[in-house]
């Protein structure tokens, strides 16, 4: 491990809040627990302060012992590259870091997107020669089976999980401090992120006539004008709704901390694009997945081979139904009748989303496994 | 200069002064409407192998190499001298012959293909088919005309390889160079 002191981490944010997301999670577990300088470059600081409020916008700062950089166009001639460097997501590293790379190579990383897909596992630990420098790229592919380099989790998180789920008090002054008191209510406590998505108004109509009382908490996110559109309101951070069974509270954008607890602390969660997809399979509740939609409906295929891991072990039927919801909710059709039979068997789907929770867990987790890779390497 | 989307097998591209040819791509659709490319490639220098993955828009700048048509001449030890047809020289090593090698015996007339890269030859090329001659083989055993069972046979210049049970010492056999197969043997 002692050649392996520095790593620099870049990113480029395109939209939302998965690559910083990723990027300053991956950022902060290497720094906690591990002995390296960690650098992040990042070239829009708003997209990180919104998910780490004490982020400055600023060229240079120290947060969480990481060194945040600004990433702008006339990048420093002067900068001295780390051991290990990071292209998160398809970036291009800047033309003078490349050239200062040159003179002593570092191991390098191209950390690509999440995915299921049988071809992931063909492509990842493949070694890239760049056709400008001749330095050799590694790619690196986060994922699901043993071929893959694993997700992305903290040492600690699972156990940070048990201890919230343990304690009571705490979990109902996390659920407090977000305007919701659940004492002698038995509801159904749905979390509910997404992208734009015109199938809320049918979920929504299923909930009202629910026959459990549901309260869905939804972050303020792209979902709120549909929400908004269908429900006839205006509702805002910290308003709340009430019809029929379904309660609905808008509550504000999380920290990673926060959001973290949310899912932890719901029955149901509804998630979308990478890092909140992760971090719900770490919640292990049951969840839906919003994938991130791209051109020629893609996107389906790659759902569709993330459900051919994720319900491996269910029956037709519960394979069927949760099938179903998914494909239904990602393609903007009528979910209701999919969402009451998913609950038929919530119990189970509950149970298998801990077994799912625990063979990911067996892979290591994605940090530690670039960290072994450079042992092997540097 | 091409992206990675638009390389295909058959292209030479130039990664950090070398050429390389691409044998094989497969384009994989990644997140956010990006692609991963992911090559065989072979490197015409020194023949190396290798996977590659590119990012789509990854640039590359192709390289159209110069072509020639080049016979053999003779055997200068240790070199292979071929000539092209305003009789300029041009000499390999054993190793340098590649797939060449099996077929090379003198006084052959078949037309090769030399591929150049920065003024120098890196490859010659047999045409897809040639004929030699079979000097020695086991006898054929009377009525297996199937051509299904094979058997060993050894040409001119000392190179084996499996022939049909029918073929005979002296019979001259049509050889498919891509592959180092016997297709048949040639007609008189």
């Amino acid at each position: 491990m002692s050649k392996i002191k520095s790593w620099d981490i870049f990113c480029r944010v395109i939209d939302n809040y998965g690559d910083i997301g990723v990027c300053w999670r991956l950022a902060r577990q290497l720094a906690n627990e591990y002995p390296f300088h960690i650098r992040l470059w990042v070239d829009d600081l708003t997209a990180l302060r919104h998910i780490w409020p004490e982020t400055k916008v600023t060229n240079q700062q120290t947060l969480e012992g990481i060194d945040v950089c600004l990433w702008y166009e006339q990048f420093p001639e002067d900068i001295q590259p780390a051991n290990v460097v990071i292209e998160a997501f398809a970036c291009h590293l800047p033309e003078v870091y490349l050239k200062a790379m040159k003179k002593k190579p570092p191991q390098w990383f191209n950390l690509e997107y999440l995915s299921a897909e049988d071809w992931v596992e063909g492509c990842h630990g493949l070694v890239s020669m760049d056709t400008q420098t001749g330095l050799k790229k590694t790619y690196f592919f986060p994922g699901f089976t043993v071929k893959t380099g694993g997700l992305l989790r903290e040492q600690t998180l699972l156990s940070a999980r048990n201890a919230f789920l343990a304690d009571a008090p705490t979990k109902a002054a996390f659920l407090s401090r977000l305007g919701i008191s659940l004492t002698g209510e038995s509801n159904l406590l749905v979390s509910l992120f997404s992208y734009e998505n015109t199938a809320i108004g049918s979920l929504l109509d299923s909930w009202i006539q629910s026959s459990e009382p549901i309260m869905v908490l939804v972050p303020a996110s792209k979902l709120l004008p549909d929400i908004n559109r269908h429900l006839q309101t205006q509702l805002n951070i910290n308003d709340e709704y009430s019809c029929g069974a379904l309660r609905i509270r808008i509550i504000p954008f999380l920290t990673q901390t926060q959001y973290d607890q949310l899912l932890w602390a719901c029955d149901i969660n509804f998630v979308r694009g990478e890092d909140s997809f992760v971090r719900a399979q770490w919640a292990a509740k049951p969840f839906i997945w919003h994938i991130y939609p791209q051109d020629d409906g893609i996107h389906l295929e790659k759902l569709g081979a993330f459900l051919n891991h994720y319900l491996s072990g269910l029956s037709l039927e519960e394979q069927t139904a949760i099938a179903n919801l998914w494909h239904n909710w990602n393609q903007g059709k009528n979910c209701g009748e999919a969402w009451n039979e998913c609950l038929k068997n919530r119990q189970n789907w509950d149970k298998h989303t801990k077994e799912w929770c625990y063979q990911l867990n067996s892979l290591g987790d994605l940090a530690s496994n670039m960290v072994q890779f450079c042992q092997k390497t540097l | 200069m091409k992206t990675g989307q638009e390389l295909r097998a058959g292209h030479v591209i130039n990664i950090d002064g070398s050429p390389w040819l691409i044998q094989k791509v497969e384009i994989s659709r990644s997140g956010r409407n990006t692609a991963v490319v992911k090559t065989k490639l072979k490197n015409l220098l020194n023949g190396y192998l290798t996977e590659t993955p590119y990012k789509a828009d990854d640039k590359f700048e192709d390289i159209v190499l110069d072509r020639k048509e080049v016979t053999y001449s003779y055997y200068a030890d240790p070199m292979y001298v071929f000539v092209d047809n305003e009789y300029n020289q041009y000499e390999l090593t054993v190793d340098e012959l590649g797939d060449m090698g099996p077929y090379i015996e003198d006084g052959m007339e078949d037309v090769c293909e030399a591929v150049f890269f920065d003024g120098k030859v890196i490859s010659i090329t047999p045409p897809n088919s040639i004929t030699r001659e079979v000097v020695y083989t086991e006898p054929s055993v009377r009525g297996d005309t199937s051509g299904k069972v094979m058997k060993p046979a050894r040409l001119t210049n000392g190179h084996e390889l499996q022939v049909s049970a029918f073929v005979e010492i002296g019979d001259k056999i049509i050889i498919d160079t891509r592959t180092g197969e016997y297709k048949s043997r040639a007609k008189d």
